[in-house]
């Protein structure tokens, strides 16, 4: 029982740290917005799991706002943005695809090794995934610094969020309700007023 | 004793197999394009054809152009030696592990590239060094890969990776073992040569990385350095199969457990060339500078599935 | 009388904000609304203040609600600068001009933006006043371009998504809080609450609270300006309107301190003074030397004084690393800096409007040409360079004295010589706007000369005398307060 726990929570975030490597190798906007929705449904999916075999009957919402929210609604703002920003095609990213990904590898190792200590101290049978929601945490904070492209920063600032839902979940089987959908609300309206900011903007850069 | 004749018979049985792999890959792709192919056989015949021609050596080449075949051959042969076929008994583990394979490897692709070099010729000094860049990137992780493994199992032996796997299919279970042999394969297409790193049949010199390094070979030395090629890939098919799904090797050195140890090594090796097929037909060549990507991305995948094996022994 | 209290704080601005929702045909009425609401909530926040300052309980309303002193501290000093920005916002100018789009905008976001600091300041859930915080991100973001130009799009660009990165690391490090609490075998329900948090302290993990601290540290101190994530300051603080950097310079980041310091005190409990303060030391003093350093070569006076605000929060947080006195001398550095760079921004509006220029170099002569605002920004800038009488004097001082007590020589040396480098910057600039003779402005005018006195002079001039009394008497009520504030981080 809790073996088959562990593997499904393994896999589903495992399939959202490659998900957020996809975005360091390809180059087109599109396959970003594909593997943000498609990270926001394995996520959904692990919330899914931890309340069965966890016994949280609340994060069964939490699964369900994440898939309408992050799976639906984001991706389709996120798509009508890019509609709108076809001078963005020329831009390269800081840091290229080959030393991306390298990087990165390099970041899933820091992330076992600052990890070591928290995996120790929980006892629930997710813990196996906590380096990797971690790593995905590092990874995403890579991708916001070293694109260029607008939506790639703002789809590398939503994995970041999707990472640390990641660890909530796994590390202590999700926050209280009332923070989660406080976090929803923030994530809802960041991305509603970047939506807002965009069409006005040169080419920018997060510095 | 045995282990000596059963590393013999498992050497003697790749290096036959060999030509009948590439045949088989390239009868498929024949009938998948909707042409006929010639049949399984063909590269025996083209090896006793090249085989009996005279060669025609550049001026320019130096005592390296006609060392170079020898050593692609030892190397690749030495490097099937260590390969596990269809016995679990560790037969080859006496000469080698994992880094043996990855040294003798390389040794061969280091004095392929510098035969191409050697006649001074352009396309051979281009596929040097377009196959110097992918080596780079694919010895590292094919070497990784298989070290997942080997972190899981204990040892760096390919005989008890595969071992350790049949008794306990457990550990098979995890992305970490699904993510090495995604990179493992990755891997392999590209130090063969395959489709989409390098594209076998073409003709367009200025597409190719291996074939422009033996551009300027004829003869028995052509023939050498092609099945030498051959082997190569079935090796690192045969390894991809066992070292990933051992299940169905012989676990003792009776004659029925060997016939089917056999038997299913074959099915495996053609349920791979099967996919291999389908896979050069459906994608295309990526251009040159694509390539570092891939491998980076197959890199990346293998240092993964090593750093989740390494913190969760 | 507690919850009356806590409405009369919280519920002006939110009120204001309704109203200038609502007022679509006559947003000047929805400014004289806010006019008149937003001293109500500074006169509750004042009221609390007194209680706690003369010794009272905190003030508790459920699980959800509390203000200590430190919370009222903060309470007060947002409610103020959000009451000057709403005195001298725009829509009450005399002579009109600002379209009532613009000003209907900016009443409905800068209320907004006043009542989510206030709620940051005043919940004792850890993870609302997480949600808070990121609040103030999003609302503030809209407020930036007011006017649509491409560089304040830009800047709010840079600002919406460096703040919003840094947030969500700090809530990786609320969460790692919370998972660690959890494995404590902990009520989860109040597992957030600043109370219960500290309570469980001394049984989390070693390890956990100091990952966690990182990521927190990291987070909001991105929000606070702190290097080395700092870059969007500057853009950010020099494109907006002016009366929105006077409230994101002089509280929002002060706000973002006080999240920092909620946590030290819970993570000093579980693992003792030595780990925090060697970061906050650390990361504080790069960002006092970025700041002074910077002042230097700025040629434009809001850039400048959004560098200025960058040094004194590095200050604040190395104060904060320093001991009970350095806890107290940065608490009150924070007070100070709220009144006067909050007025400095505010003042150079008004200098703005009267050159249609940014640049340092294109104002001279504002002695001649608004002499009763050329005094004005003098005093607010003299007091962020560290004069006396004004309290910033007082308050650096007691960073050095703290500093030396606890033995870092180093320190003390380094931020004497890098307050002095920024008082001789600040100095320099401003010697230059105040003399010489009055140019042309942006179209080729003459400047307007003089200036008659006006109600918002005399608004402006309040903060700078009130800065002025802190320096030279410091006040017991405030010094009171302050004391009970730097308690609760440092017992």
């Amino acid at each position: 029982m809790d073996a088959t726990f562990s593997l499904l929570t393994m896999t589903g975030a495992s399939a959202m740290l490659l998900l957020a490597l996809a975005v360091l190798w390809r180059h087109h906007v599109p396959a970003y917005i594909t593997a943000f929705r498609m990270q926001s449904v394995a996520l959904a999916f692990v919330g899914a799991v931890v309340a069965w075999f966890g016994d949280v009957s609340e994060l069964f919402l939490v699964a369900a706002l994440i898939l309408a929210l992050k799976g639906w609604i984001v991706p389709r703002i996120l798509a009508r943005m890019e509609a709108r920003r076809p001078g963005d095609r020329g831009l390269h990213p800081l840091v290229n695809t080959e030393m991306s990904l390298l990087l990165s590898g390099g970041l899933a190792v820091a992330a076992y090794e600052i990890s070591r200590p928290v995996a120790e101290v929980i006892s629930l049978p997710t813990r196996g995934g906590l380096p990797l929601a971690l790593a995905l945490i590092l990874v995403s904070l890579f991708i916001v610094v070293s694109r260029r492209q607008v939506i790639a920063q703002i789809v590398g600032f939503l994995m970041l969020e999707n990472g640390i839902a990641l660890l909530a979940l796994l590390g202590a089987y999700g926050v209280p309700l009332v923070v989660e959908l406080g976090v929803f609300l923030d994530v809802l309206l960041g991305v509603l007023v970047m939506q807002a900011l965009v069409p006005g903007m040169g080419e920018p850069s997060a510095g | 004793m045995t282990t000596v004749v059963l590393a013999a018979a498992e050497l003697l049985f790749l290096a036959i197999l060999a030509p009948a792999v590439v045949g088989y890959v390239r009868w498929l792709k024949a009938r998948l394009q909707s042409r006929r192919g010639a049949d399984l056989f063909q590269p025996y015949r083209e090896f006793r054809k090249t085989f009996a021609k005279g060669m025609v050596i550049a001026d320019t080449a130096s005592w390296l152009f006609h060392l170079a075949p020898y050593v692609v051959v030892a190397s690749t042969v030495a490097a099937a030696v260590l390969v596990p076929v269809f016995s679990a008994s560790q037969a080859g583990d006496q000469f080698g592990d994992l880094f043996a394979l990855m040294a003798l490897l390389i040794l061969g692709t280091m004095f392929l590239a510098l035969g191409g070099l050697d006649p001074g010729t352009a396309f051979g000094g281009m596929g040097s060094s377009r196959e110097m860049t992918v080596a780079a990137l694919t010895e590292p992780t094919l070497a990784i890969a298989v070290l997942a493994l080997a972190l899981t199992a204990g040892s760096s032996s390919l005989g008890v990776i595969t071992g350790t796997l049949l008794t306990t299919p457990a550990n098979a279970i995890g992305p970490g073992h699904a993510l090495a042999f995604a990179a493992f394969l990755i891997a392999m297409l590209a130090e063969t040569g395959r489709l989409p790193v390098d594209n076998p049949a073409t003709h367009l010199e200025l597409t190719m990385i291996h074939e422009a390094m033996i551009l300027e070979y004829s003869g028995p030395y052509l023939a050498l350095l092609e099945w030498a090629a051959a082997l190569k890939l079935t090796l690192l098919l045969t390894l991809a199969a066992n070292l990933f799904v051992p299940w169905g090797m012989a676990t003792s050195v009776g004659a029925a457990a060997l016939a089917f140890g056999l038997v299913v090594v074959v099915a495996k090796i053609a349920v791979l060339a099967t996919l291999l097929a389908l896979l050069e037909t459906r994608v295309a060549k990526l251009r040159l500078f694509r390539v570092p990507e891939l491998l980076a991305v197959s890199f990346t995948l293998a240092l993964l599935a090593a750093t989740s094996s390494f913190f969760t022994r | 009388m507690d919850s009356i209290l806590l409405i009369a704080l919280l519920a002006p601005p939110m009120f204001a904000a309704a109203v200038a929702i609502l007022a679509r045909r006559a947003p000047v009425g929805a400014v004289w609304f806010d006019a008149a609401a937003m001293p109500v909530s500074a006169g509750a926040a004042a009221a609390i203040a007194l209680r706690l300052a003369a010794g009272g309980a905190p003030l508790v309303i459920g699980t959800a609600w509390r203000l200590d002193a430190l919370s009222a501290l903060l309470a007060l000093l947002v409610s103020v600068v959000a009451t000057l920005a709403a005195w001298l916002g725009p829509g009450l100018e005399r002579r009109g001009g600002v379209p009532g789009t613009e000003i209907r905008h900016f009443r409905i976001y800068a209320n907004l933006f006043a009542s989510t600091m206030l709620m940051a300041v005043s919940t004792s859930n850890l993870g609302v006043m997480w949600v808070a915080i990121e609040a103030t991100t999003v609302t503030s973001a809209l407020l930036i371009p007011l006017r649509r130009t491409k560089p304040a799009l830009d800047a709010s660009w840079k600002y919406l998504l460096i703040c919003s990165v840094g947030i969500a690391l700090a809530f990786a490090g609320t969460v790692l809080a919370f998972v660690d609490y959890a494995t404590t075998g902990g009520d989860l329900e109040l597992a957030l609450n600043w109370t219960t948090l500290r309570t469980a302290a001394p049984s989390l993990h070693p390890e956990v609270a100091q990952l966690a601290f990182v990521f927190l540290l990291v987070g909001f101190g991105t929000k606070a300006g702190l290097a080395p994530t700092h870059t969007w300051l500057p853009d950010a603080h020099s494109e907006a309107p002016a009366q929105l950097s006077a409230v994101m310079s002089g509280v929002l980041l002060a706000v973002a301190l006080y999240a920092v310091a909620r946590w030290k005190a819970i993570i000093d409990l579980a693992i003792g003074p030595a780990f925090t303060d060697t970061m906050l030391l650390v990361v504080g003093m790069a960002t006092v030397v970025v700041g002074s350093v910077s002042l230097l070569s700025q040629t434009y006076y809001k850039r400048m004084l959004a560098y200025s605000s960058i040094e004194h929060m590095g200050l604040a947080c190395v104060g904060l690393a320093l001991g009970p006195l350095g806890v107290f001398a940065a608490l009150l550095h924070l007070t100070g800096h709220a009144l006067a760079k909050s007025t400095a921004f505010l003042l150079s509006g008004r200098v703005y409007a009267r050159y249609r220029s940014g640049k340092i170099g294109a104002v001279s002569g504002l002695l001649d040409t608004a002499p009763a605002t050329g005094v004005l920004f003098a005093a607010t800038l003299f007091a962020l360079a560290g004069l006396p009488p004004f309290s910033l004097f007082l308050s650096e001082i007691l960073i050095v004295q703290a500093a030396w007590r606890t033995a870092h020589g180093v320190v003390t040396a380094l931020v004497l010589v890098l307050i002095l480098l920024a008082f001789a910057s600040l100095v320099t600039h401003l010697q230059r706007m105040l003399f010489g003779k009055a140019g042309r402005d942006e179209a080729g005018r003459d400047v307007l000369r003089g200036e008659r006195a006006s109600v918002p002079l005399g608004i402006l001039a309040l903060p700078v005398v009130l800065l002025a009394w802190i320096g030279v008497m410091l006040p017991a009520p405030l010094r009171m307060l302050l004391t009970y504030a730097a308690e609760v981080v440092r017992p």
